[in-house]
């Protein structure tokens, strides 16, 4: 099956190129601590929004010349109000390869302190300009990408196991046992679950690191999630429930939770990728839609949707657009994830089995 | 008749579901350590006994069970109590409650019928390069996170100047003729509405497409089709009904979420629905306003259900058998 | 094509220019030439105010706006929020107001006033001044205000509580019609200042009165139809839409006049756009949707440079009420279960006062008001705000200076372990936390920026912002905190409206909150003498005395730093410029002279 996906996968052009790009977000967040050119933390304060550092291959003469940057200048122009950045150009920076930079654990273990691209340290390499602490934002972009594209998986491994078992025994037991076990859904999915984020997030012991805490926060998510997926489901095998297969699986007594996971279950693998499929994406959704809230990770620590939130100042929008790179990576992510999950269901849809 | 009696067993369910979704609701909201007066606390200028009183009047120095039997009792005689800040709570979603429901049944009503045919049209075009255009149209509408569209939206609103910046209606609303009214109201409702029509549109046309091709390939379709029957007559006499039962379903939830479904669009968009109201109030932890609106909620969600259930039962014979 | 896109995007070339360009730039005029005091005038028998500023037009509408949720009721006296009272505040008028320029008491609806000992103040009414039912306003009015609703205790209770002098309350009596007697029991600087507060029509509120608290809080509310409010003040309610707007319209009957002699609002209406934030305000000013919006930080920059070919005008009017700052908790009791709020150790941080005057001098107040003020910030080191009359200016405050915070730390017995971490005398790590609300840009940055700053004393600081409601709990109630960032909003002109804060039972004494709980006087000796000033100033009519005491409390919180204050920012207000009789303030802002302003279209 998973040989079929993957041929599938390749066949279709949308999804051969969703799944390189995913292939490719993954890759550079593995490696992140690498290919930043400094730690999550980095902060020079004279460079509080400075736009992106430009990168010269072509110098002021007219030749081709090894990349080079410039730093940039803080000026206060106290009649505008304003602060400007000029370009210094009494120095070029050039890039280093795999130079020694700022240090670090790889992956939190290995000590390590050489960078993909670094400049020397007093020159400053923000590719995708600062933050209002004066952070480089690609650097915090690659860490923050760590956690915002893990949680989808995260709050699915709560959720899916639950709600198709749930709904399963619901659905196929029927009468009483459903009656009960569709109000208690009911009730699990009225619990206000925006309230138990604000308790979690103002009970949760301080030391707790906002990943943890987030990590907690889609599990409740997660938990909260499952009682209308199972309802969903508990409605197909309704409909499922009556046919010639269940019945014949009945008359030569398999037994009631055999026939659920073998033979019921199997019949609504279609909506379930389709719902995975809408899943993983939509918890990268709710992680930034809670960080707008100020209810997701909090700072100093960063994910897409905190960074996203900095950017989503009317003035910032229109006058610094390199913060809006993490939208546009949600945007990117996202619908890759939908389109590999398309051809994914696509590819396990019985009809294709069959031709 | 037996659909009736049906209909009152649900309805008896519910009682007992409706008091534990109300305790459990009741404790968490309390017990948070969300603090209904915490405006108040920061104000130099208030004094002790002033919180001391605001405290009595909300009830807040009682025990826990005592406050939640005091708020059942007037719950139940239809009281719905006062805000923290001492406006009747029944008064303030009766004002919200109109415009929310305007605001999601337009969208209903534009994703469902836009939505079904274009799922419909997937399915029937099925590994056509239509569908696979269809689908990644609907994915790119569901990929951008709705807060931030909504915001890119409003920029757009203010450098065109073709739209208004949020709102419901214009300042000078009260001054219009009644065909003025309407427009001003459709042209405030254009930007919310397209964020969460273009949200909401790519699940339900995945959800339609995903259903048909299931039935298509079940056996009764097949038998159909080697009847003889045309293609056309095979899609909507046969295989649409049978399609039709998850999408029930959804339409139960989605008139559950009629009421709270937009909260972070309203937000974006300052409409003065009640999604907004709730997410204030929630922040604030405004305990009567929460609680009768969580109500109001499930009620919501088991009437839809229930409906949902009957539709099922009146469209499906299979079930209908078993009920 | 990708590739090719690639290379594009890799040869760029360094083509050395002034990439920086000027704009046109109006410049701040910086003072501003405030008419002469409003007047008394009388016309056919009838007392008029008569503002002295140029002669506008009639008609107009001035579009404004109010962040939040909007006014929760038009009841002056029930209002608790700010919104509601700054509604209220056009509908109904008081005897006195605060002159813009300086803060002195001006009277309002009240002609005039007297006093010669500080106790005894006669104040005269106007004569022919009507509620908008016909009704004249009277000394009945006054005296059923103070009696039956403010010292009765209905409503907010705010007022009430400050005009307690030694546990007793002002007498209140009516001399004739036109004439009010308020006797004190001990000459009460701030006495004055509250007779501002607004008089209620004794015709219409008497009968909710008699009914009680519960009647009188839902009196006047939101749902009330406009139709129904009787008021003073220059415009009156015309519609009210939840979570959409609120608009009056001009009061025809209004006590001022021009210098014309003609009735004064110009405006024939004043609407207020209820939106949720910031944001949104400023998307509905550029899309000139509303008249006048307040900025702050970069927000600036781009309105400023646009402002010369722009239909609006940028008032600075100086540094706002607002303060900005860090505080500990110096909490040494125990809880009713026997915890102590704060860890033992943190508690022997906490009250050492090189400890704090060490962290005060780490914080790096040059780059906070730089990254996130835009500059458009000032340090700040006294407890009251750089408006305020009674700012102490001999507090000149320092910058950042890491070394003197590590001598300080070093004379404590703290030192310097491995890998440059700070452990205390008994060889704890020093590591806490620092709280701050979620959700607001502003003071994230500044978590963020503080515990840089301390972690270079090699101190360990676990920032957390969390939920504002339930910060403010831990703060007032639970109080297992152990440093806040916080703002607070003070008076420029009554260092005594800030009690709760600096008295040692205040209820928000944020820095060593007591619960009155507690069984033996355990007040900081600081705190004595905090409590002493509090006492006296308030007593003191001489402002110069004040001062002198003012000036003490200030220098001991600048001494002790309990609250280490970090800065204060400026206020900036643009305005369309269509709106003629502006005369920013930094004591009232821009439209307090509402009955003034005029719209002139050309």
């Amino acid at each position: 099956m998973l040989k079929e996906i993957i041929k599938g996968i390749y066949r279709d052009k949308f999804a051969r190129i969703a799944f390189l790009v995913l292939a490719f977000i993954y890759f550079c967040l593995f490696f992140a601590d690498i290919i930043a050119p400094y730690t999550k933390d980095y902060t020079d304060r004279q460079l509080s929004y400075v736009p992106p550092s430009p990168v010269f291959t072509i110098d002021e003469n007219g030749k081709f010349s090894r990349p080079y940057t410039y730093n940039y200048k803080r000026e206060y122009d106290a009649d505008l109000m304003q602060t400007v950045f000029k370009l210094d150009r009494s120095k070029k920076y050039y890039l280093k390869f795999f130079a020694r930079g700022e240090e670090y654990d790889f992956l939190g273990v290995i000590p390590m302190d050489r960078h993909l691209v670094t400049v020397d340290s007093d020159g400053r390499l923000y590719l995708l300009g600062g933050d209002i602490n004066g952070r480089d934002v690609f650097s915090r972009l690659l860490f923050g990408g760590r956690i915002s594209m893990t949680i989808g998986f995260l709050a699915l491994l709560v959720l899916f196991p639950i709600g198709l078992l749930y709904g399963g025994i619901s659905g196929y037991f029927g009468g009483i046992t459903d009656t009960l076990m569709m109000r208690f859904a009911e009730a699990v999915m009225s619990i206000p679950s925006f309230y138990l984020l604000i308790i979690l997030a103002a009970i949760l012991p301080s030391n707790m690191t906002s990943t943890q805490r987030l990590i907690l926060i889609v599990v409740i998510l997660a938990l909260i999630g499952w009682a209308g997926f199972a309802r969903v489901v508990r409605g197909m095998v309704l409909s499922v429930k009556n046919q010639e297969f269940v019945q014949s699986a009945k008359m030569i007594g398999a037994s009631n939770l055999r026939i659920i996971i073998r033979e019921i279950l199997p019949q609504t693998t279609s909506y379930v990728i389709v719902a995975m499929t809408l899943s993983v994406p939509s918890y990268i959704l709710s992680e930034s839609g809670l960080s707008f809230l100020g209810l997701g990770i909090q700072q100093p620590d960063a994910s897409w949707g905190n960074m996203l939130k900095e950017a989503q100042e009317y003035m910032n929008i229109l006058y610094r657009p390199w913060l809006l790179t993490p939208g546009f990576l949600i945007f990117v992510a996202v619908l890759s994830f939908n389109l590999i999950g398309d051809t994914i269901r696509d590819v396990l849809d019985p009809k294709s089995r069959m031709r | 008749m037996q659909i009736l009696f049906y209909i009152l067993k649900r309805i008896l369910q519910t009682i007992p579901l409706l008091i534990l979704v109300s305790m459990i609701s009741f404790f968490i909201i309390r017990l948070s350590p969300v603090d209904p007066l915490a405006e108040l606390k920061l104000n130099p200028s208030i004094s002790k006994a002033t919180l001391h009183a605001e405290r009595e009047r909300l009830g807040l120095n009682k025990p826990l069970p005592v406050q939640y039997l005091l708020w059942a009792k007037s719950f139940v005689k239809g009281d719905l109590g006062v805000t923290t800040t001492g406006e009747k709570v029944s008064v303030k979603l009766m004002e919200r409650i109109p415009n929310t429901l305007l605001l999601t049944l337009v969208v209903i009503f534009l994703t469902w019928s836009v939505g079904v045919p274009l799922g419909i049209l997937a399915a029937v075009n099925w590994k056509t390069p239509f569908d696979r255009f269809l689908t990644f149209i609907t994915s790119i509408g569901m990929a951008i996170p709705s807060f931030f569209f909504a915001i890119l939206l409003l920029i757009f609103a203010v450098k065109t100047g073709w739209f208004p910046v949020g709102g419901l209606t214009s300042y000078n609303f009260d001054d219009m003729n009644l065909l003025h009214q309407v427009l001003d109201i459709a042209h405030h409702l254009c930007l919310p509405v397209l964020v969460l029509f273009t949200i909401s549109l790519a699940g339900l046309q995945r959800q339609m497409r995903a259903n048909l091709l299931d039935v298509l390939d079940s056996d009764y379709v097949k038998f159909a089709r080697a009847k003889g029957l045309s293609e056309f007559k095979v899609i909507f006499k046969h295989a649409l009904r049978n399609a039709v039962n998850p999408m029930i379903t959804l339409l139960g939830f989605e008139f559950s979420g009629l009421l709270s479904g937009a909260a972070l669009t309203e937000y974006v968009f300052q409409y003065p629905g009640l999604g907004r109201l709730i997410l204030e109030a929630v922040l604030k932890s405004d305990i009567n306003l929460v609680m009768a609106s969580l109500m109001i909620g499930a009620i919501m969600l088991v009437v839809g259900n229930l409906i949902a259930d009957i539709l099922l039962i009146l469209t499906d014979p299979r079930i209908r058998a078993k009920a | 094509m990708i590739a090719l896109l690639c290379l594009k995007l890799y040869i760029r070339q360094d083509i050395p220019t002034e990439d920086v360009y000027k704009h046109d730039v109006i410049k701040d005029s910086g003072s501003v030439n405030f008419p002469k005091d409003p007047v008394n005038v009388v016309l056919m028998g009838k007392d008029y105010l008569q503002s002295q500023a140029p002669i506008g037009k009639y008609g107009g509408e001035l579009i404004s706006s109010t962040i939040g949720e909007g006014p929760k009721t038009f009841n002056p006296f029930t209002s608790k929020d700010s919104t509601s009272s700054s509604m209220a505040g056009l509908m109904f008028d008081g005897l006195f107001t605060t002159d813009p320029k300086d803060g002195r008491v001006i009277p309002k609806l009240a002609k005039s006033y007297e006093t010669k000992d500080g106790m005894t103040y006669i104040v005269k009414l106007r004569h022919g001044a009507i509620w908008s039912d016909g009704f004249p306003i009277t000394a009945d009015d006054v005296v059923f205000t103070w009696k039956d609703i403010i010292l009765a205790g209905l409503g907010n209770t705010s007022i009430r509580d400050m005009v307690v002098i030694d546990g007793k309350l002002p007498q209140v009596y009516k001399v004739d019609d036109y004439t009010v007697k308020f006797v004190i029991s001990k000459p009460f600087s701030p006495f004055l200042r509250l007779l501002s507060t607004q008089i209620a029509p004794k015709h219409i509120f008497a009968p909710v009165v008699k009914q009680g608290q519960k009647a009188f809080d839902s009196f006047y509310s939101t749902n009330t139809k406009p139709s129904d409010f009787v008021t003073s003040g220059p415009f009156k309610l015309k519609e009210y839409k939840a979570a959409q707007r609120v608009i009056f319209v001009r009061n025809p009957d209004y006590y001022m006049i021009n210098k014309q002699n003609k009735k004064l609002p110009y405006l024939d209406k004043v609407v207020y756009l209820i939106v949720g934030d910031l944001n949104n305000e400023i998307l509905k000013f550029e899309a000139k949707e509303i008249d006048v919006i307040g900025l702050r930080g970069s927000n600036v920059a781009p309105y400023k440079s646009k402002e010369a070919k722009s239909d609006y005008r940028i008032y600075n009017i100086g540094p706002d009420t607002g303060t900005m700052f860090l505080v500990l908790n110096l909490n040494r009791r125990k809880s009713l279960d026997t915890n102590y709020y704060v860890q033992p150790e943190k508690q022997f941080w906490f009250n050492d006062k090189n400890f704090r005057t060490a962290i005060d001098y780490a914080i790096d107040r040059k780059s906070m008001v730089q990254n996130i003020a835009n500059g458009l910030a000032k340090p700040l080191f006294t407890a009251e705000s750089l408006n305020s009359i009674f700012l102490n200016k001999n507090i000149k405050g320092h910058d950042r200076d890491l070394n003197k915070s590590r001598a300080l730390l070093k004379a404590s017995g703290f030192h310097i372990g491995k890998n440059d971490k700070l452990y205390d005398k008994f060889n704890n790590r020093v590591e806490f936390d620092l709280l701050t609300n979620a959700g607001n840009t502003e003071r994230e940055a500044l978590g963020v920026m503080i515990k840089q700053d301390l972690e270079d004393l090699g101190m360990r600081v676990n920032y957390k912002p969390i939920e504002f409601n339930s910060l403010v709990n831990k703060m007032t109630t639970t109080l297992d905190w152990d440093m806040i960032i916080m703002g607070l909003t003070g008076s420029p002109l009554e260092p005594h409206d800030g009690k709760n804060v600096w008295y040692s039972n205040g209820s928000l004494h944020l820095f060593n909150q007591r619960t009155g709980n507690e069984t033996s006087d355990d007040r900081l000796e600081f705190e004595k003498r905090l409590d002493e000033i509090f006492d006296k100033a308030a007593l003191e009519t001489d402002f110069n005395k004040r001062k002198i005491l003012y000036d003490e409390y200030q220098q001991i919180i600048y001494d002790e730093k309990p609250i280490i204050y970090l800065y204060s920012p400026v206020r900036i207000i643009a305005i369309r410029k269509k709106f003629k009789n502006i005369f920013p303030s930094s004591l009232a802002g821009v439209t307090y002279n509402i009955e003034e302003i005029y719209e002139d279209k050309n």
